[in-house]
């Protein structure tokens, strides 16, 4: 049983030295439900895995009918947020791009807040996603899926060649990972004076089929890692980039943010490195025991089964 | 970060807590590499000291040079000194461990003077060893290489880290019924099979459509489960140029499920010579994208775990007071010798310059530098 990782690159260093433990989880019911209500102006809805399911249009609604914005936060880096909002609205959830913060977003929106120059370039390790973002906010991007069928050459006249003008490599899930792409980042890395190199997000796994967990970015960022010797500047959850920008975007402030999701080590330490309430449902990874268990020491301010469970106790 | 020219402090081998309670293969020998940290600087210590606290394991990032260590006070090592009196360094040592790249050759190259060199030291009744981070090929085609390159080296002279994976596996009494996962290529399949060990995986892939796995097609989809043989008791990580996604998940599955399963790494050099003309991501690559799906850290048997160093001083019977460790990497081949308490030379002929080892972001100081072993020729070193 793996242990919760602590892949923040911002730790809560209250919540993971456990010596000032949070007060312990409160279940959420009526009270404490309109509570929250009132305390809170935006949502964090974590999206991965399938928890968006039963009651949860009806619950959306009635929270936007309150006033409420709402966010839709996902460390997937394959998809665009455009990309994200066809698939929730074939999950007949209206959800509109505007309020997906998705790490293939964020590596894009990264790069606009620290004006990237525009005459350089971004090499991906990672899906369509990442590229369409970086193209939507204006820059070039090089690699992605296109060199899943690249192979490298070591011949000794043969020079692996790499564009001088990559000013940043952007690193995310890549199932088609492979030595031309490592290579071709790790030159860039290592060789064009002042590179960056982002990571999308760090999660070891994900279920990326229903019947079982297969590597997640984390993987691919490691590799990099390995061959750079450097660390990635982290733009997804657990890193308080995506928080540092909705709060400039919503000009809210976090204490008025509820984060709401299944992990404990990326949702909820997330939300709790940001200073937003924070509600664990149940309906994902994380079950009651996990939570309970002695060796845990990140504590959501709120637990509940299922987030149709916000509708319910509120008796709309 | 001036990590491009400095070298970088890592974590070089840690055996979990779960993974060494819950194994069932004992290990008897004294191995405390096992719990090594890659340390900037650090004077030579007893086993007892070894006993280093691993910390933070959780981060497979290597580049940690500010990492604090605890458990033992570090004593940083007076600046390397010029090799001026070569004879006095081989009359003060009986055993000469080489690095072969950047030290005996560069890609497929001779570096001059090299055979001259060899053949003095074994002359004065030098013993010469030689030990590659290079798993790509087995002794027994490492020693084909010496031979094609003119060079008189028998195979029981030369410790690749592929030797190294399935020494380490014997040492440890792996039993023979389970089996081993390589994401790696030949040389690492060549010694599992001398040693007498059953493996699966390996640069196959490289054959077939790298989505499939005996025509099984991998497809990120509803219903479909990708199977790991449970007899799988340890994972080999080494240099792979045909790794792949598919590679990962096996070798994740095996590390994840199978009680006790080891996670054996040949080494995690983060670049490497492929070709002379430029460097390579090297096995550091492979291994960190494990470490990362795995949040596990591996065994290294390679440099600069003393794995190798212990292995043949046992073998040899040598003494590591007597051994003078010859290389051009400061992070692995200098480490190494430090490690194990032995002298160390570095050479200019590979990867490290001078201004590299002169820069304020280096803290390894080996004891002497010189511009290649063939400054062994002359009774004074060349003038640098």
């Amino acid at each position: 049983m793996e242990q919760v990782s602590m892949e923040a690159t911002n730790p809560n260093p209250s919540s993971m030295s456990g010596v000032a433990a949070a007060s312990a989880a409160e279940l959420l019911c009526c009270a404490n439900a309109r509570a929250l209500l009132d305390s809170v102006d935006a949502f964090l809805f974590d999206c991965d895995g399938d928890k968006l399911i039963d009651g949860v249009p009806q619950t959306l609604d009635m929270l936007r009918s309150k006033g409420k914005k709402l966010v839709f936060v996902t460390n997937n880096s394959t998809k665009s947020r455009i990309q994200y909002a066809n698939k929730f609205q074939s999950l007949g959830l209206s959800v509109n791009q505007d309020e997906i913060f998705s790490s293939s977003f964020a590596a894009a929106m990264y790069l606009k807040v620290n004006q990237f120059p525009p005459h350089k370039k971004v090499y991906v390790i990672g899906g369509e996603g990442i590229v369409q973002e970086l193209q939507l906010a204006g820059f070039t991007a090089l690699g992605g899926p296109e060199d899943a069928e690249k192979r490298a050459q070591w011949k000794s006249n043969c020079l692996f060649e790499h564009d001088k003008y990559v000013g940043a490599v952007v690193v995310g899930l890549d199932p088609d990972i492979n030595y031309y792409k490592l290579q071709y980042a790790t030159l860039c890395i290592r060789e064009n004076p002042g590179c960056l190199f982002i990571a999308t997000n760090r999660d070891s796994v994900g279920h990326m089929t229903d019947l079982q967990e297969w590597p997640g970015a984390g993987c691919m960022v490691a590799a990099v890692c390995g061959s750079t010797e450097q660390e990635p500047i982290v733009v997804g959850k657990p890193s308080t980039f995506m928080m540092d920008f909705l709060l400039q975007k919503f000009n809210v402030s976090t204490s008025r943010m509820c984060m709401v999701g299944d992990r404990l080590d990326t949702d909820i330490l997330f939300g709790q490195n940001a200073g937003c309430k924070t509600l664990l449902v149940l309906s994902g990874v994380t079950t009651q025991s996990t939570l309970d268990d002695p060796s845990n020491s990140i504590k959501p301010d709120y637990y509940t089964n299922k987030v149709s469970d916000i509708l319910s106790l509120l008796g709309e | 970060m001036a990590t491009k020219a400095a070298v970088s402090v890592s974590v070089a081998a840690s055996i979990t807590a779960a993974s060494s309670s819950s194994s069932k293969f004992v290990i008897n020998t004294p191995h405390r590499f096992l719990c090594l940290k890659r340390l900037s600087s650090f004077s030579s210590f007893s086993a007892s000291a070894l006993a280093i606290k691993c910390t933070s394991i959780s981060n497979c990032s290597p580049n940690k040079s500010a990492r604090s260590m605890e458990g033992f006070t570090t004593r940083t090592r007076a600046s390397a000194q010029p090799l001026e009196n070569a004879s006095e360094l081989i009359a003060s040592v009986e055993t000469f461990i080489f690095d072969c790249d950047g030290v005996i050759w560069k890609g497929d190259k001779l570096i001059d003077g090299v055979p001259e060199t060899l053949d003095m030291l074994r002359s004065k009744g030098k013993r010469l060893v030689f030990v590659t981070n290079n798993s790509t090929k087995s002794r027994k085609q490492y020693g084909k290489k010496f031979e094609t390159l003119g060079l008189n080296v028998n195979e029981e002279e030369i410790f690749a880290s592929s030797f190294a994976a399935a020494a380490y596996l014997k040492s440890i009494n792996f039993p023979k019924d389970k089996k081993v996962y390589v994401i790696g290529e030949d040389g690492i399949l060549k010694e599992l099979e001398l040693a007498g060990f059953q493996y699966l995986g390996g640069p196959v892939c490289k054959h077939f459509n790298l989505h499939e796995d005996g025509g099984k097609k991998i497809e990120l989809k509803p219903g479909f489960l990708m199977e790991h043989d449970k007899d799988v008791g340890a994972v080999v990580v080494g240099f792979d140029r045909y790794f792949n996604y598919y590679k990962v998940q096996y070798g994740t599955l095996c590390i994840r499920e199978n009680p006790g399963c080891l996670f054996i790494a040949t080494n995690r050099d983060a670049v490497t010579h492929l070709t002379d003309a430029q460097e390579w991501a090297g096995g550091g690559s492979m291994v960190g994208a494990i470490c990362g799906s795995t949040q596990r850290e591996p065994l290294v048997v390679g440099k600069p775990s003393t794995f190798m160093m212990d292995y043949l001083a046992n073998k040899f019977g040598i003494l590591k007071s007597q051994i003078c460790m010859v290389g051009d990497r400061l992070d692995t081949d200098i480490l190494f010798g430090q490690n194990g308490g032995c002298k160390t030379l570095l050479v200019l002929s590979g990867v490290t310059s001078l201004s590299m080892l002169q820069s304020p972001s280096n803290s390894i100081q080996p004891d002497f530098y010189t511009n290649k072993i063939s400054d062994f020729l002359s009774i004074k070193a060349a003038t640098l």
